[in-house]
């Protein structure tokens, strides 16, 4: 069976900024979180892959189909939310629908009805009343009543409580259990820790990392105290803490380091300590 | 067909159908009527303005449809609306060219509803969608600069149009009965051809520029 998605060599190059190389791919019926600060290219990555940018080099492939020449066929299959897109504020969730179901040839009107339900929905709402996380609820509406196999969500919990975060997280994993793949990007860690089991991590326009998120947790360990000079050297990146420099190390390279400063890195401090060291001259 | 009727549901300005009545501007004497076309086009730039306010260029494109479909959509829109604009000036200029002959119709000294009438408000049409539409989608979303380009040209047609038939020799573009009338149909057989040429081409102008774009 042909994976969901797989890039190869993505490159797209803007002045000031350049998608470098990114590769991965995911697994089906996975939560894959994409990762990366604002401007670290993760929707310009997406936009690639729905073919709303022109990427210079590299290959998608969507259940092993070419989306530049199966568009039709790839579009029926995937579906897509964004928290940046505002459509139609004036017209209603039940018009958006009528009119996004004619394009469809999978569309099910009885999903359709169960989703409206299932998010509380009320099709005679403007869509200007919905709020973020409702608007990201009538996108996965639209894309569950086609049978979406793949959902690609940018930034889906930008903007939200932590509630409704929460909530809309619990809906990932929901659909995760019904076979469904999701890629959903995000600068919200406390995301991930919920609801991954996947992660892309984008810096600068280029992947550091692709894999289990377990795997991306493991390979590395945070030591806090005094360091030596050759001591920073060894490390991948460093910050001020409370208890005077804390030193991002592989596990590998921690052997050197004494045992009582050394501790399992929580996420978020992975990625602050990797970006202040990119941000290093 | 869904394609229309995605931009007659989701993209339609109600602007667009209310300034159809422009049409009428066939029926005032002494006046230059061509400028009704004008304003059926600003009409249609209104569903454009709003459509690009509503994010519907984005939400077209994310729908299983060809890239270029959202041009097409966008044209179909925009040549419906043309189409029965001219619809109702040609009935009004019928009118105009016989239950309505003479009175205050009568040796009026600009351009009166005929058949060169017609044909400019066609190139008034053909304008809009060579230089709007196909300007409009260089960028997808700057509406302003491509609008103010067909507005100049709109003019200077209406301008050429009105100076036109006091040329010497030309007077029988301004005909509204008699063999100056049977004339003008070569010029508005010609403006359809030229519309429905040019048309076509600034489509596929305006698909390869829509194609090309990082939106």
């Amino acid at each position: 069976m042909s994976l969901p998605l797989t890039v190869k060599g993505l490159c797209k190059a803007y002045p000031g900024f350049t998608l470098d190389n990114v590769s991965f791919s995911l697994a089906p019926g996975h939560v894959t979180g994409f990762i990366g600060r604002n401007g670290a290219g993760k929707s310009t990555t997406l936009k690639a892959l729905l073919n709303l940018v022109h990427p210079a080099a590299g290959e998608v492939r969507f259940f092993g189909l070419d989306p530049a020449r199966e568009e039709y066929a790839v579009k029926q299959r995937i579906g897509f939310a964004g928290s940046a897109a505002r459509f139609y504020p004036k017209k209603t969730v039940g018009e958006l629908a009528a009119v996004t179901a004619g394009f469809y040839e999978s569309w099910d009107e009885a999903a359709f009805r169960r989703c409206l339900d299932r998010f509380a929905l009320d099709p005679a709402k403007k869509l200007e009343q919905l709020s973020e996380g409702m608007r990201v609820k009538l996108d996965l509406t639209v894309a569950l009543s086609h049978h979406a196999e793949l959902l690609i969500l940018d930034e889906p919990t930008s903007g939200l409580d932590p509630v409704s975060r929460d909530e809309l997280l619990e809906l990932f994993l929901a659909l995760r259990d019904e076979g469904v793949t999701l890629l959903f990007s995000t600068h919200i860690i406390t995301d991930l820790e919920k609801c991954a089991d996947d992660i892309l991590y984008l810096q600068k326009g280029r992947l550091l990392f692709a894999g289990a998120m377990e795997d991306f947790a493991a390979a590395y360990l945070l030591y806090e105290g005094p360091v030596t000079e050759e001591q920073r050297r060894a490390a991948v990146g460093h910050a001020r803490s409370r208890r005077g420099e804390s030193l991002l190390l592989r596990r590998e390279d921690a052997g050197s380091f004494p045992a009582e400063g050394l501790r399992e890195p929580g996420l978020e401090e992975i990625m602050t300590h990797l970006e202040k060291e990119a941000e290093t001259p | 067909m869904k394609l229309l009727k995605k931009e007659l549901r989701l993209a339609l300005s109600p602007l667009t159908p209310f300034f159809l009545l422009f049409s009428f501007m066939t029926l005032i004497p002494g006046y230059p009527i061509l400028v009704g076309s004008f304003f059926i086009c600003l009409g249609i730039f209104y569903s454009f303005q709003s459509a690009r306010e509503a994010g519907d260029i984005l939400y077209t494109a994310l729908l299983p449809i060809p890239k270029g479909d959202v041009v097409r959509g966008k044209l179909r829109l925009t040549l419906l609306f043309q189409l029965a604009g001219f619809g109702l000036m040609l009935l009004l200029t019928a009118l105009r060219l016989t239950v309505l002959r003479g009175g205050v119709y009568a040796a009026v000294p600009m351009l009166p509803a005929n058949g060169t009438y017609l044909a400019f408000a066609l190139l008034i049409f053909l304008c809009f969608n060579v230089l709007f539409v196909g300007g409009f989608f260089r960028t997808a979303y700057a509406l302003g600069r491509p609008f103010i380009v067909f507005t100049v040209a709109a003019f200077l047609l209406v301008g050429i149009a009105e100076v036109l038939h006091h040329v010497p020799g030309l007077a029988f573009l301004a005909a509204v009965e008699g063999p100056g009338l049977l004339l003008q149909l070569p010029l508005l057989a010609a403006a359809a051809l030229a519309y429905a040429l040019g048309t076509a081409l600034a489509g596929r102008r305006a698909i390869r520029r829509f194609e090309a774009l990082d939106l």
